[in-house]
């Protein structure tokens, strides 16, 4: 850890939620920035510059969605949002409106400095993208559309290898219905979820050692899939 | 004396207690009573006025006339005088009485000179002795004057004697209710006298009329008139007071009396002189109209069937084709005594051929009194019972086409005229004739054929004369037989259209009753009866509930939600005295709709309200209407009441629910909250006293604890969300394994040792539902049998499709439940009490299971034993919906 510590954003009005992130992420080696308004996270996104926003979608003084549109305006910053349980609309809206991805209310340490690994990584991944994607036994070549599971070929149809690789190009990243269906089927047809639970169930099948209990392909109630990665 | 006040006889009359117990909280009405005008009733008044206010009472002139007399102006001086009301009409500003300031202003007493005066259009009452009445129902003491000439029942009488027709007329119950009745008396010397110096102002009589009016004869008749009113009413006050205080005195037998009208100018006059003798005989009397089963106006009737209302009478109103066979059988069911009629119709020559009327009743009548009325002089009109309508021109149409065809064919062929039995063609017209139009056809045809007859068939031909004596007997014979079969068929064919009117009064009736029993909300039911009543009557009709204290429209027919502020005064105040009001009534008659209130019990529920039209409501559908009305105000009740009783229900049911919710925050929070502070403030104090093994433990019990605490609040929620109807589900589709993998991750850390199962094909339909909603339902349900199956060493998830339905269901092997306690698992804050007290659940869980389940359209079930006689199942279905559009084929199975 000789490079720079990463730069966190922390936004929450509740002053107890802060200390504990700041006192927890700084232990962990990160640089904790605190707003506690949306005005003031606005501010110091483009003063100070972080590398990554927290932020909280419940904010007394503007609305979580909006905000995460201002920073989209003029940055790629990844965003993680934090929310209440039984927002599941909320989450996804801004996930739809660009937050990379959301933890929820209450969590753990672990879950929080998973997902900030997950969004950290796939900025990297951005400068100079691995064509190859490994996960466990599961091999996924990009560049020659070639997936092995413990060595052997695995045949996929051709959506299902779209809807793959969707799920391999934001590795650990949560991705909503929407995107999955807009980016695999087309515009037309971002409501047919029920197209998105029959290739999930799919993908299980040809993937999973145990379809019933999938270990890499995740299911995010309410909101989409995420891929597992490994930590 | 106690002995005395056993005898029934002598114990105070429940009646006339009742009648001085109705009268507490009313105002008094003190009236001036004059002969005639110039009497000088103003002026007793005022001076009597000035003595109370001497007595320190609250005076106030509501409305007096001074007509320019500097003496009566001299009394109002010095009085506070409230000021008139001036209402536009036809380009005159007219100034009346104003009740709304009376009523604001609520004056100890107040004075109201002209008590039968006519109020300009436009005004709350068309009559002032309303606005008195509604004064006095305020508790507002009122002095007012009145002239004799003025009283209804004595209307006729004043016409015939001074042949000056008073229009404007006043009840006579006004006059009754006074507390207090003062005559001021003047001789008609002395009146006339007056009049010559001018000290008289009469209103509203032409020069000659006026003459008439004031000549010495018509002033003592009128003054006699006056004296014997109060005379009896003075006699009244002392029966009255001997019933009250229980004191024996000749009462009159129980007499009953009921005056009979047709449709004709005779009826006013038969209702005037039935109030007259029923006054005498002490009597409570009824006006009945009997009406046949021919249609049409029935205005005379009408007309005196209000004015007997006014008079204070009971009216009634019957459909039947026999006049008198209907009196009588009314009569016996209302143990009439004394019945009064008008004098038969029709000359003495008619009266040999028909039975009158009065022949029937007085046939038919034991025991009841006929009383047969003549009017002053043969009044003109000409319909009268029981003289049949004059036949319809389509009548005449088919007589003049039938006779003619008969006489056509009988030019034609020569040979019929020599046929003996030629009468029966001209018999065949008349009796068809009879049966297609009624008795008053029948009789037309028959004397038509006669002459037909007459004219063609008997020599010498073409002429009306008769040559042979055996003709004249065929000619009479046939005019008898025409006559006495077409009446007979005529009659039976009016029959018949009465008992078809009654069938169908009665059938809407039915129907209306059915519809009545079968709706269950109180829209429902206003929805039946606005329908019902604007298909019977052809007119906008509406409900009116009070909502907030305020009447709306509930419900109208054609759809309107706006009335104009008249008809609202009016339906508030239909609704306030509960009487009818607007159009066709005596409370503001310029409105466009007529108001009846649904009465029950004491008040009303609500109003009726039915546009107005220059006509009044035909008599049959306004009792067809008033019963309509009783029965859906009994229904509107009950609604209520069943409304009132639910919602008490769920009050209590929401003060169970918040003190279970109490008594379960106090422990179900508390207790994790206790094991986190605990562990922390023990790490907190000691940092270096714990090992790494019981640090370890105090840490996983703080997180266990946390966790705990996590989910009993979003049950909680939940729970809250479910209660206030917070919770819409979506309508996705979802892979039911899917969902099931979902939750047992959820409750994954708290399985321990027990084995999780799952048995869900592969080839399940998909479900449609809320993902979020579902998951929390199987989680809650995994995590329900983790808790209470303790012994349970297999928990299994499965899924089927069975009788076109989607079930799935988790199942231990566990102990399960007490069968009794089953209905009860689904109840809120339900725990099953355990001996050991290991499992603390929050008891919401499957309460909220429920919840879900039913708001994403399904059912949830518990079963115990689950099979082997041990063991819990909880099974949810869901309807098996049409599934979504198949994927492209290429791809389905790649």
């Amino acid at each position: 850890m000789t490079a720079a510590p990463i730069r966190l954003l922390v936004v929450d009005d509740e002053p107890q939620i802060r200390r504990f992130l700041k006192t927890s992420l700084t232990v962990h080696g990160y640089d904790v920035m605190e707003a506690d308004s949306g005005s003031a996270a606005l501010r110091m996104a483009t003063t100070a510059k972080p590398d990554v926003m927290i932020l909280d979608l419940g904010l007394p003084d503007q609305d979580g969605a909006e905000i995460i549109k201002r920073v989209r305006e003029w940055s790629k910053m990844p965003i993680i949002i934090l929310s209440v349980r039984g927002d599941e609309a909320v989450k996804v809206a801004a996930l739809d409106q660009g937050a990379d991805d959301y933890v929820t209310k209450p969590f753990g340490m672990n879950e929080l400095l998973a997902r900030l690994r997950a969004a950290l990584r796939h900025r990297l991944q951005e400068q100079g993208a691995e064509p190859v994607f490994i996960l466990g036994t599961l091999r996924v070549d990009l560049a020659r559309r070639v997936v092995t599971r413990e060595g052997q070929e695995v045949k996929l149809s051709p959506r299902e290898y779209d809807l793959l690789r969707q799920l391999v190009i934001h590795a650990g990243k949560v991705l909503t219905h929407r995107h999955l269906l807009r980016e695999v089927w087309g515009p037309a047809h971002v409501q047919d979820t029920q197209y998105l639970r029959v290739y999930v169930g799919q993908l299980r099948h040809k993937l999973e050692a145990d379809p019933t209990r999938p270990q890499y392909l995740l299911t995010e109630p309410g909101v989409g899939y995420r891929l597992k990665v490994e930590d | 004396m106690t002995e005395d006040r056993n005898d029934p006889e002598l114990r105070p009359s429940p009646d006339a207690l009742l009648v001085e117990a109705a009268k507490e909280g009313r105002g008094r009405l003190k009236v001036f009573l004059g002969a005639a005008p110039g009497v000088g009733k103003t002026f007793a008044m005022l001076e009597a006025a000035r003595r109370r206010r001497a007595d320190g009472v609250d005076v106030v002139v509501g409305l007096v006339e001074t007509h320019g007399r500097q003496e009566t102006a001299a009394l109002i001086d010095g009085l506070e005088v409230l000021a008139r009301k001036r209402i536009a009409y036809q380009g005159h500003l007219l100034e009346e009485f104003d009740i709304d300031a009376a009523l604001a202003r609520r004056p100890g007493l107040l004075l109201v000179d002209e008590l039968a005066h006519t109020n300009a259009e436009g005004s709350r009452h068309p009559k002032r002795y309303m606005d008195v009445d509604e004064l006095l129902k305020a508790g507002v003491d009122v002095y007012t004057t009145l002239n004799i000439q003025h009283l209804e029942s004595l209307n006729d009488v004043v016409t015939r004697i001074t042949h000056v027709r008073v229009r404007e007329t006043l009840p006579d119950r006004m006059l009754e209710a006074a507390d207090e009745v003062e005559l001021v008396d003047l001789t008609p010397e002395d009146l006339l006298k007056r009049l010559h110096e001018g000290k008289v102002y009469v209103p509203h009589l032409a020069e000659r009329a006026r003459e008439n009016f004031f000549r010495p004869g018509n002033l003592s008749a009128l003054r006699e008139m006056a004296l014997r009113r109060v005379a009896e009413r003075v006699d009244d006050q002392m029966v009255g007071y001997m019933r009250s205080h229980g004191i024996a005195g000749p009462w009159p037998a129980g007499e009953r009396l009921m005056v009979c009208i047709g449709d004709d100018a005779l009826a006013p006059f038969l209702v005037r002189a039935g109030r007259r003798m029923a006054d005498q005989l002490k009597a409570p009397w009824v006006a009945l109209h009997v009406e046949r089963g021919t249609t049409g106006s029935q205005r005379n009737a009408e007309g005196a069937l209000g004015l007997a209302e006014r008079l204070e009478g009971r009216t009634s109103r019957l459909v039947g084709a026999d006049v008198a066979v209907e009196i009588l059988h009314f009569a016996r069911r209302n143990n009439i005594t004394q019945i009064v009629i008008g004098r038969p119709q029709g000359g003495r020559f008619a009266r040999l051929f028909r039975r009158s009327l009065a022949d029937a009743l007085i046939e038919g009548s034991d025991g009841i009194a006929i009383h047969v009325v003549t009017p002053p002089r043969p009044a003109k009109a000409a319909r009268r019972w029981p003289v049949a309508a004059l036949p319809h021109l389509s009548a005449v149409v088919t007589a003049v086409l039938g006779l003619g065809g008969v006489v056509l064919l009988g030019l034609a062929v020569p040979d019929m005229r020599s046929l003996p039995n030629v009468g029966m063609l001209f018999l065949a017209v008349v009796l068809l004739n009879a049966v297609r139009h009624g008795l008053s056809a029948a009789l037309l045809s028959a004397v038509l054929a006669f002459l037909a007859y007459n004219y063609f068939y008997t020599e010498p031909y073409f002429t009306l004369t008769v040559l042979h004596w055996h003709d004249v007997l065929a000619l009479a014979v046939f005019l008898v037989v025409a006559a006495t079969t077409g009446t007979l068929a005529g009659r039976v064919r009016d029959q018949m259209a009465g008992a078809r009117a009654r069938m169908a009064a009665l059938q809407t009736l039915y129907d209306f009753a059915r519809r009545l029993g079968k709706a269950k909300t109180c829209d429902e039911l206003l929805h039946a009866v606005v329908l019902q009543a604007h298909r019977l009557s052809g007119r906008p009709a509406m409900i009116l509930l009070p909502q907030n204290g305020m009447l709306e429209i509930r419900y109208s027919w054609p759809p309107d939600d706006e009335i104009e502020a008249v008809d609202k005064g009016a339906a508030n105040w239909a609704y306030n005295n509960v009487e009818p009001a607007g159009s066709h009534t005596g409370t503001l008659p310029s409105a466009k709709w007529h108001f009846r209130p649904l009465r029950a019990g004491a008040g009303a529920v609500g109003i009726f309200g039915i546009a107005g039209a220059p006509e009044a409501l035909p008599a049959d559908l306004a009792q067809t209407l008033d019963a309509m009305l009783d029965q859906a105000a009994v229904a509107v009740e009950r609604i209520d009441f069943a409304r009132k009783v639910a919602l008490a229900e769920t009050l209590a049911e929401t003060e169970r629910f918040r003190a279970a919710l109490l008594s379960s925050i106090s422990h179900d929070l508390r207790t994790p909250l206790t094991s986190i502070l605990g562990s922390v403030t023990a790490l907190r104090r000691d940092p270096g006293q714990f090992g790494a093994e019981a640090r370890g433990e105090l840490l996983a019990t703080i997180q266990e604890e946390a966790e705990r605490l996590d989910r009993f609040v979003v049950n909680l929620l939940d729970i809250t969300r479910l209660d206030a109807g917070a919770i819409k589900p979506k309508r996705e589709w979802l892979q039911v394994a899917e969902v099931v993998e979902t939750a047992a991750r959820r409750i994954a850390g708290r399985l321990a040792d027990r084995r999780l199962a799952r048995n869900i094909p592969r080839d399940l339909p998909l479900l449609r539902g809320d993902f979020v909603l579902l998951e929390t339902v199987l989680a809650n349900l995994l995590d329900n049998a983790i808790k209470h199956a303790a012994n349970a060493r297999r928990i299994e998830v499965f899924a089927s499709v069975e009788q076109g339905m989607l079930c799935i269901g988790v199942s231990d092997d566990g102990d399960g439940v007490p069968q009794e306690l089953l209905p009860r698992l689904f109840d809120k804050f339900f725990r099953i009490q355990r001996r050991d007290r290991t499992v603390a659940g929050t008891g919401l869980g499957l309460s909220i299971c429920k919840g879900l389940t039913e708001a994403m359209g399904g059912t949830i079930e518990a079963r115990c034993p689950a099979a082997d006689g041990r063991g819990m199942r909880f099974t949810l279905r869901f309807p098996l919906e049409k599934q979504p559009a198949p994927l492209e084929p290429s791809e389905a199975r790649a």
